[in-house]
């Protein structure tokens, strides 16, 4: 299609290219494919910076990049491949993520070539996810994501690592089923066949149907990202799988869900957003308060993290539901800034456990003393987590509600119920974080635990605080969180054209529902006003 | 150069944040060979230049009238978040204060904390602290002035939790940055509504539009009290009050800053959100209401503390709930001339507590006695504190108070009651905590007590002489009345409630108090004061209790509903596909007839219809 070099393919098939040699490894020791693992994660993710830097327009909202060859012609699958403001900063995440956990997953001995050659068939297969145009390539990547992970739970996870990992596929896959569903009855609608996601995006589907390719797709979405009552996978496969894991899981994973909620919710089946958006604001606030009520109850460090999770994606959900560029824009930002803050604290749960061996916070306590490196970077992601002003998560919080109150397509009661109750998830969210840092690292160390450790594994002497290696990682997630929370434009620039489109889109499409009433119309909705941005002020927000 | 300094005013809260970052190399461990000294020193010098250039700063800002600065920070559609600065004298008056009181403090700490491994990282803190405040004075946004506030929550909750290994400040860090944080959530929503109603965080513009803003009752109500909830909180107000008292294990120099400027901080926002307060009455009357409430309660509740600092930093509500009071009332000058009197000398009390405390290594004052003998500066120091407090004559304090009585005098009379109860109480307490810490004999932990050394002696006396120099100050400023234009009378009372409080405090027996008295009413007003009116239970039985029950019941459902019904299909699957295997015998005729039976039942399906005809027929 394009004449120049397809970056995009590159970038998405070297790591998978690149795990295929891992078998034939000379490697005695087991030390040097995780050095292998590391020279190709590192420079696909330096690749993805300059490809991105070099071709992508920050100015413009459409896909950039395209790629596009025939793959299967028979069942119309194209291998095409583009990018937009909402997947470059996803991708661009991914890679991050990562690259990150390759090197936090450097203790790993047992099996290390299978270990980084799953770590790397997902470094593809997440940005195959990001990148694909094609519903069926789409749902391709989809699921061999879900393999990988399937093994990385069940092989190195925690004790309870096979229920664990058998919840979370069977959860995943009759997910997936209704996007493939979905999938084929878009496609095959109407006179023109095709996998094409802008195609599919530009036919004009009856409402019937397409209130139930939402409903299903919301479901298979809604599994992934996750929204309640379809979250109790996650904390059984955050809580079991190893720290590196978590953090590609908590990291890139959940955003999965909120990027095909946007890309094909709301933007291929705009008429049915409207009917179903007030039930994801409700959803949202629900995911916001009870994942930090049930989290507040955890006993178990990984699993409260978990919840936290849940409790933070409802921003997402609350933000996509606003019908505003704010909330859009904030919805976005809060799934990067979720993704580097989460896979900050999971490490750190990880780097806790590899001293403790064990994440029963009732074990716990007093570890400041001997780690006050890992003590001060918790509490920085804590922090973060707790949307800090300075900090990432408070940027895109206080953006999701902005968005959320500023929205003219709700009745003021119905802002303000939905206002309030996220607003005490935010004071939920300290109880919790700040109750697990005072029960592992404030007061006296906790004899016990001392004591078993030297029983079950001969491990004497104090905690040895956090190595370089560790506080570069964290450093690694953590500085972008500041820079981001200091200054929100850094990463919302290079996307806001591209969310004021889809807020534009999705309201004009309202404004034209809301002009001949239904009987079914939601009672909170009201029609809003036409998109008061023009394309003068879409351009002006970049300069 | 006056004019640069004045242009480049922005700079001034930076200060304190590069100090803070200079000391990373010795708080993080790295250079360990020079001890952490150097750290301080570095701490040190930024704040001095803080104070240089905000002391040129705020003499240019009399005579010049800068432009106003104003950084853009978000912007999308048609909302603009930006941080400006206000450069005006107030603010730079502000902000000189904080930066003064956080060089003695930092000074004092050279010596206070001085035998401590963490020295550096303290005065990363401290300095992370001054900045957040000398922000939060020139900010000129309600957006930036609430990410400040967030700031020094943190601030306050890192340096509480200072000593972390020791058993009270686990749940006194905790309980700090929780109960603030209420405060702020619901001011955010505050900022949050304000941003869509108005358009604008910025103050000046804020007020323009509250002047023509019509808002319905429910929503101007609801705005109005998000508004003070976060001074509330950070004022610690009733019934956001709890964390100060707890916030007292943290290190002393941190409570000199706490008690003095960090909650001013707090009143500063309200006073500076008053115009827009204007919308609600509702939030007026709950101005005057709390406030009034924690006035008379914290001065009540101080009297039966037997720790030194606990004593003090109860006051140092009851003072804030008068500024409270007067923003209620819309009294803003007198809540600013209360909120400078107040800071100077609680600061003052509160490094003379510092010297007893590391000298004694006691905070409890029945186990002192007889210091004022050994200990001559602290004694003068907190004489000093306590006169520039309470309502005595040619001082800071008198002055503040007489402001406050003037203007509620033809208003609300009971207010003036107020404001004398809480000076006579204070004056009891005061008198109080005097009496059994300097006079009497001494005990076995103030027998030998020297004075202490010259790294805290400094700064203590220097704020001594800027608490005796604080009328001159006032007078400076054009804020003293004339004399002929007194109201004779409000200065009589006032002096009068100071002098009851003070002969009460001076002739009542304590030896008897200490003791558990027998009586019992006596012994119940005794606890039910020394346990904060059981505020304290009371959380602990209702919110908290009913946050737990919620947080548990979730978790139950979660476990037990959402994900039993998930784990119950499984089972459910798994058992039918055990019990179907039985059906796989071997046996073909077993098969034939499975077959047989299937085929005769889908025929029988779809005729069905044929059926029905030929039975009707």
């Amino acid at each position: 299609m394009s004449t120049q070099f397809p970056w995009l393919t590159t970038v998405t098939l070297l790591p998978l290219v690149a795990s295929l040699l891992i078998p034939v490894l000379p490697d005695k020791q087991g030390k040097t494919v995780r050095w292998y693992a590391l020279t190709v994660g590192l420079p696909n993710f330096a690749l993805m910076i300059y490809v991105f830097w070099q071709n992508y327009d920050f100015s413009s909202p459409d896909f950039q990049m395209n790629e596009s060859f025939s793959w299967i012609p028979q069942l119309g699958l194209n291998w095409s491949l583009a990018v937009d403001g909402l997947s470059m900063p996803l991708v661009v995440l991914s890679g991050l993520v990562t690259t990150l956990s390759i090197l936090a997953s450097w203790k790993v001995t047992k099996k290390p070539r299978l270990f980084y050659f799953l770590i790397l068939v997902l470094y593809s297969a997440q940005i195959g996810v990001f990148c694909a145009q094609d519903l069926l390539l789409f749902f391709f990547m989809w699921e061999l994501e879900l393999v990988p992970v399937y093994v990385l739970i069940s092989v190195w996870g925690g004790p309870k690592r096979l229920y664990a990992a058998t919840k979370f596929i069977l959860y995943t896959a009759i997910g997936s089923i209704f996007i493939l569903v979905a999938a084929l009855a878009m496609a095959f609608y109407g006179d023109n066949v095709t996998f094409d996601m802008r195609e599919l995006a530009l036919k004009d589907y009856s409402l019937t149907f397409e209130l139930l390719m939402y409903a299903a797709l919301l479901i298979a979405y809604g599994v992934k990202l996750p929204i309640f009552p379809l979250h109790t996978w996650l904390p059984d496969a955050h809580g079991e799988a190893s720290a590196p894991v978590s953090m590609i899981l908590a990291g890139v994973l959940l955003k999965m869900g909120g990027y095909a909620l946007i890309r094909m919710n709301v933007e291929m089946l705009p008429d049915a957003n409207f009917y179903f958006a007030p039930m994801l604001a409700v959803l949202g606030v629900v995911n916001i308060v009870y994942g930090a009520l049930v989290s507040f109850a955890q006993r178990n460090l990984k699993r409260r993290l978990a919840y936290s999770s849940i409790s933070h994606m409802g921003f997402v959900l609350l933000g996509v539901a606003s019908y505003t560029e704010v909330g859009f824009s904030g919805a976005v930002l809060q799934m990067v800034s979720h993704g580097l803050i989460a896979a900050a604290l999971f490490f750190l749960a990880g780097v806790t456990y590899d001293r403790t061996h064990t994440l029963a916070m009732d074990k716990m306590g007093g570890l400041a003393k001997s780690m006050p490196v890992v003590f001060a970077l918790f509490t920085a992601g804590s922090m973060a987590s707790l949307a800090l002003p300075g900090m990432s998560g408070f940027a895109s919080e206080i953006m999701v509600f902005l968005g959320m109150t500023s929205s003219d397509s709700y009745t003021s009661t119905f802002k303000v119920v939905t206002v309030l109750l996220s607003a005490i998830g935010v004071i939920l969210t300290p109880i919790y974080l700040l109750s697990m840092l005072r029960e592992v690292f404030y007061g006296k160390q906790n004899p016990a635990l001392a004591e078993e450790l030297a029983e079950e594994y001969g491990q004497t002497g104090d905690f040895w605080d956090a190595k370089p290696r560790e506080v570069f990682i964290t450093a690694c997630l953590l500085i972008p969180v500041i820079g981001v929370g200091l200054y929100p434009k850094l990463l919302t620039q290079t996307y806001d054209v591209k969310t004021v489109q889809v807020a534009t889109r999705a309201r004009t499409v309202v404004s034209t529902i809301a002009q001949q009433p239904l009987q079914s119309l939601p009672q909170v909705s009201v029609a809003p006003q036409l998109p008061r941005a023009s394309a003068s002020e879409l351009l002006g927000i970049v300069k | 150069m006056q004019e640069l300094l004045l242009e480049a005013s922005w700079l001034i809260p930076l200060y304190g944040l590069v100090g803070a970052v200079l000391t990373l190399p010795w708080s993080t461990g790295y250079i360990r060979r020079t001890g952490p000294r150097p750290a301080a020193y570095f701490n040190l010098l930024m704040t001095i230049a803080a104070l240089v250039h905000g002391a040129i700063a705020f003499r240019a800002s009399l005579s010049l009238a800068p432009d106003p600065i104003v950084i853009h920070w978000f912007k999308a559609a048609d909302l603009d978040l930006s941080f400006a600065l206000d450069i005006s004298p107030v603010s730079l008056g502000a902000a000189e204060l904080v930066t003064g009181l956080s060089i003695l403090a930092q000074f004092f700490s050279l010596g206070y904390m001085e035998k401590d491994w963490a020295l550096a990282r303290f005065f990363a803190l401290m300095g992370f602290f001054e900045g957040a405040m000398t922000g939060l004075a020139l900010s000129d946004s309600l957006f930036l002035s609430y990410a400040l506030l967030e700031m020094l929550t943190l601030s306050t909750y890192l340096l509480v939790g200072f000593w972390y290994a020791q058993p009270l400040v686990v749940t006194a860090a905790r309980d700090a940055f929780l109960t603030k944080r209420v405060g702020d959530v619901l001011l955010l929503m505050g900022v949050v509504a304000l941003a869509t109603l108005s358009g604008t965080l910025n103050f000046q513009e804020l007020y323009d539009w509250a002047e023509t803003a019509t808002l319905t009752p429910t929503v101007s109500t609801l705005l109005g009290l998000a508004l003070i909830s976060g001074p509330i909180g950070k004022c610690a107000q009733f019934p956001l009050h709890m964390w100060l008292d707890e916030a007292m294990e943290g290190p002393n120099p941190a409570s000199i800053l706490r008690n003095s400027v960090v909650v001013a901080c707090g009143a500063y926002i309200l006073i500076k959100l008053q115009p827009i307060l204007i919308l609600s009455p509702t939030a007026s009357i709950a101005l005057v209401v709390l406030g009034t409430m924690t006035a008379i309660g914290a001065s009540l509740v101080a009297i039966a503390q037997i720790d030194i600092k606990r004593a003090l930093s109860h006051s140092t509500s009851a003072y804030l709930g008068i500024v409270f009071i007067a923003v209620g009332m819309q009294w803003t000058n007198v809540a600013l001339m209360v909120l400078f009197a107040h800071a100077i000398a609680k600061a003052l009390l509160f490094m003379s507590t510092g010297s007893i405390i590391v000298t004694t290594s006691t905070q409890d004052i029945t186990e002192m006695g007889g210091l004022w003998s050994r200990m001559p500066a602290t004694t003068t120091a907190f004489v000093t504190g306590a006169s520039g407090l309470i309502g005595l004559l040619p001082l800071g304090g008198f002055w503040s108070m007489r402001e406050g009585i003037n203007a509620f005098w033809y208003d609300d009379v009971w207010l003036v009651g107020v404001l004398l109860i809480v000076n006579a109480l204070t004056a009891f307490n005061l008198t109080r905590v005097f009496r059994l810490v300097f006079l009497g004999s001494p005990k076995v932990k103030t027998r030998r007590a020297p004075e202490v050394p010259w790294t805290m002696a400094v700064p203590m006396v220097s704020l001594t002489i800027i608490t005796l120099l604080v009328p001159a100050i006032l007078n400076r400023l054009y804020l003293l009345p004339d004399w002929a234009y007194m109201n004779q009378s409000a200065v009589v009372l006032l002096m009068l409630s100071g002098l009851i409080g003070f002969l009460a405090g001076a002739l009542a027996r304590f030896s008897g108090v200490w003791t558990r008295s027998v009586q019992m009413p006596f012994k119940f007003l005794q606890d039910m004061l020394a346990y904060d009116f059981y505020v304290d239970q009371l959380y602990r039985v209702t919110v908290i209790w009913l946050v737990n029950l919620v947080s548990q019941f979730s978790a139950w459902f979660d476990r037990y509903i959402v994900d039993g019904v998930v784990n119950l299909v499984g089972l459910a699957s798994i058992f039918s596909g055990e019990s179907l295997k039985y059906s796989v015998s071997g046996q073909s005729q077993l098969y034939l007839l499975t077959i047989l039976l299937g085929v005769s039942f889908l025929g029988v399906w779809l005729t069905y219809p044929m059926w029905n005809a030929l039975l009707n027929y």
